[in-house]
């Protein structure tokens, strides 16, 4: 038994070594990475920047945990990297009430927090980098409408809008912001307005019920891109996709992302929701390397349009190799 | 040596090696070893260590209960949504005390419904589970929208139940309170040694006379109170309902009963293994995490830990 469990504890360290290796003596500059998920694709591009970013400066190791979305696993992981004391902690929030709490406790341990792009029910950050989901959403309305004026000399038509997870604020706001668009105008008709939680197989399931329910759609409005793809799946499989347009939100480089879709052809636009980890890694350099550097509470990235005119430019632009 | 000796032999070495390999604090000190970090693991498995403790009555009597996920992310709607959206013009500690034991009573009756289908339509505890599993799941996300209910920071009765129940002193001494309590229960009651006899031999407890139906029913009904409360403190935990939470503890709670000795078959094992249990994927996680190892690959290593944490027991069984 003794010698069993001898070689399970061999066995461990040797994964160990294996795994990790052993700190170096020097003296280095840890910066902790809290990812609420590196199974979506936006969430994997951010840290694929974040390593490249963060890769130029040598005195700086980082280190990124996935809480698979998860909200105790991701406070649990903050709560363990709080105890290394790192010198930043970056936190992308899975779901804001759950981590504005432990959040907090980094603050009181003296540790200065970037919050990425969610935001969460206290200030309790140094500084939040962020996009404005309203203001994306108005342009996609705007570029819808633009579109429907085009089509039928006036502002009219029947629209379908692919909604993620209700609650989250990129949905709400998304939301928001076009139908503040379309309430201007109305003879613009929202169809159907179902939800498929941000994920390309259920939008895929919910158009093709919205399309045998809607003998006529002139475009779709996905949230996210994968949901504008689902639904442009479920269009083709019935014959319908050059029936009407489809338009997405995120704009991702990489041959999975949104602005490849541009260029294929599925998309008529996507609108690019920033990764914020280029803003984020700036201030984050500054707050590590510059004691008399005091960030704002704040900074708001502006959202780019993508069109078949300059996909192939914003590829190149969006695409982390 | 009985199991339980040895998977404790299995916690010390995996925590001389979470000693051992722990990084350095400023001042020197193992970070590992620092009060905040250990009182953070106790934390952190409190939830699913009371799930556990449940489930280990649950699998004594040969059972299985799937459903303790879904009824824990039932437990934290019903309580969220109690205490944000109800105003029974009561002070706020009874308004809390009326949140909880209305998300505990949902979860009980869903134990109760477990349990009298397993007991009295004979259908096997795996399938029923399942299937409660998933109505459970659509339960909690029907009576939410499938929105989750945030609970704010103010001053009002839904944070003061969030900022009393989030306390690591109230979530550990929960646990500290129900282990010690089914501990007793296991070891010195009658109910206690229904509950094994049952999983050791069913017809021969059958033939004694012994209460099976009433066991059985008890058992998934303790097994539903216990997830309920894990719930409340979920709720609390997180600022939320949240009709999605609890996704896979079934699959932690009972790996955490069998990493502790008592085989999936039933009739024997111990509370004190299963906290055991729990505290191994607790400190190893922390282990881990201290280290900043990848994640995909602490999961492997947890997988090649509960396997050799068994096979090392079974081994000195058919010795």
């Amino acid at each position: 038994m003794r010698r069993q469990l001898l070689a399970a504890l061999t066995l461990a360290s040797a994964l160990f070594s294996a795994a990790c290796g052993t700190g170096n003596g020097k003296r280095q500059l840890l910066v902790a990475f809290s990812q609420a998920n590196n199974a979506e694709p936006y969430r994997a591009m951010q840290n694929a920047l974040m390593q490249k970013l963060w890769a130029q400066y040598p005195d700086v190791k980082l280190v990124i945990s996935d809480a698979q979305q998860d909200n105790s696993k991701q406070v649990a992981q903050v709560e363990t990297f709080i105890r290394q004391k790192p010198n930043l902690l970056i936190v992308a929030p899975n779901e804001r009430a759950a981590l504005t709490a432990v959040m907090g406790q980094a603050m009181e341990a003296g540790i200065p927090v970037i919050c990425l792009e969610r935001d969460i029910l206290q200030p309790n950050y140094t500084t939040y980098v962020h996009s404005d989901n309203v203001a994306i959403g108005r342009l996609a309305g705007q570029f819808i409408v633009d579109y429907l004026t085009k089509k039928y000399g006036q502002p009219k038509g029947n629209i379908v809008a692919m909604r993620g997870l209700l609650g989250v604020e990129g949905e709400i706001n998304r939301d928001k912001g076009a139908s503040e668009i379309f309430q201007k105008y109305p003879q613009i008709r929202m169809v159907a307005d179902p939800v498929a939680d941000w994920i390309q197989a259920k939008a895929k399931d919910r158009m093709t019920e919205v399309l045998r329910a809607q003998p006529q759609i002139d475009v779709v409005y996905g949230h996210n891109d994968p949901m504008a793809v689902g639904a442009y799946l479920a269009a083709r499989e019935l014959n319908r996709e050059k029936e009407m347009i489809f338009v997405g939100v995120d704009g991702l480089g990489g041959p999975a992302g949104g602005i490849k879709k541009v260029t294929d052809g599925i998309l008529a636009a996507t609108f690019v929701y920033p990764l914020c980890v280029d803003k984020a890694v700036e201030i984050g350099n500054r707050i590590l390397h510059d004691p008399a550097f005091h960030p704002d509470k704040d900074y708001t990235l502006d959202s780019l349009m993508v069109t078949p005119a300059n996909a192939r430019q914003m590829y190149d632009k969006f695409t982390v190799p | 040596m009985p199991a339980r000796f040895q998977s404790f032999a299995a916690l010390t070495g995996i925590v001389i090696l979470a000693i051992a390999i722990s990084p350095a604090a400023a001042d020197g000190s193992r970070v590992f070893l620092q009060t905040g970090n250990l009182t953070d693991i106790l934390r952190q498995i409190s939830l699913i260590g009371m799930i556990a403790l449940a489930m280990t009555f649950v699998i004594l009597t040969g059972g299985i209960d799937l459903s303790v996920g879904s009824i824990l992310a039932l437990a934290t709607s019903i309580a969220a949504m109690c205490l944000t959206r109800m105003a029974p013009g009561m002070s706020y500690p009874a308004h809390i005390a009326l949140a909880i034991a209305a998300a505990v009573a949902a979860a009980g009756l869903t134990g109760v419904l477990n349990g009298a289908v397993i007991a009295t339509l004979r259908i096997q505890p795996f399938i029923v589970t399942l299937a409660t599993m998933i109505g459970v799941r659509g339960l909690a996300k029907w009576i939410t929208q499938n929105e989750n209910i945030d609970i704010g920071f103010g001053r009002d009765v839904a944070a003061s139940f969030a900022a009393l129940f989030r306390e690591k002193a109230i979530v550990i001494g929960s646990y500290a309170l129900a282990a010690a309590l089914f501990a007793l229960v296991l070891a010195r009651t009658v109910f206690g040694r229904h509950v094994r006899a049952i999983g050791d031999n069913e017809k021969a407890a059958q033939y004694a006379g012994l209460p099976i139906r009433r066991t059985k029913i008890w058992v998934y009904t303790i097994s539903g109170l216990l997830s309920g409360f894990a719930g409340v403190l979920y709720a609390a935990e997180n600022h939320q309902g949240n009709p999605n939470a609890g996704v896979a503890y079934e699959l932690d709670a009972i790996a955490a009963v069998v990493i502790g000795g008592t085989p999936l078959s039933g009739g024997r094992g111990s509370i004190a293994g299963t906290i055991i249990g729990s505290l191994i994927m607790g400190v190893l996680t922390n282990m881990l995490r201290l280290k900043n190892v990848d994640s995909n690959l602490e999961m492997m290593i947890k997988a090649v830990i509960i396997v050799l944490a068994v096979a090392v027991q079974r081994e000195r069984e058919s010795a």
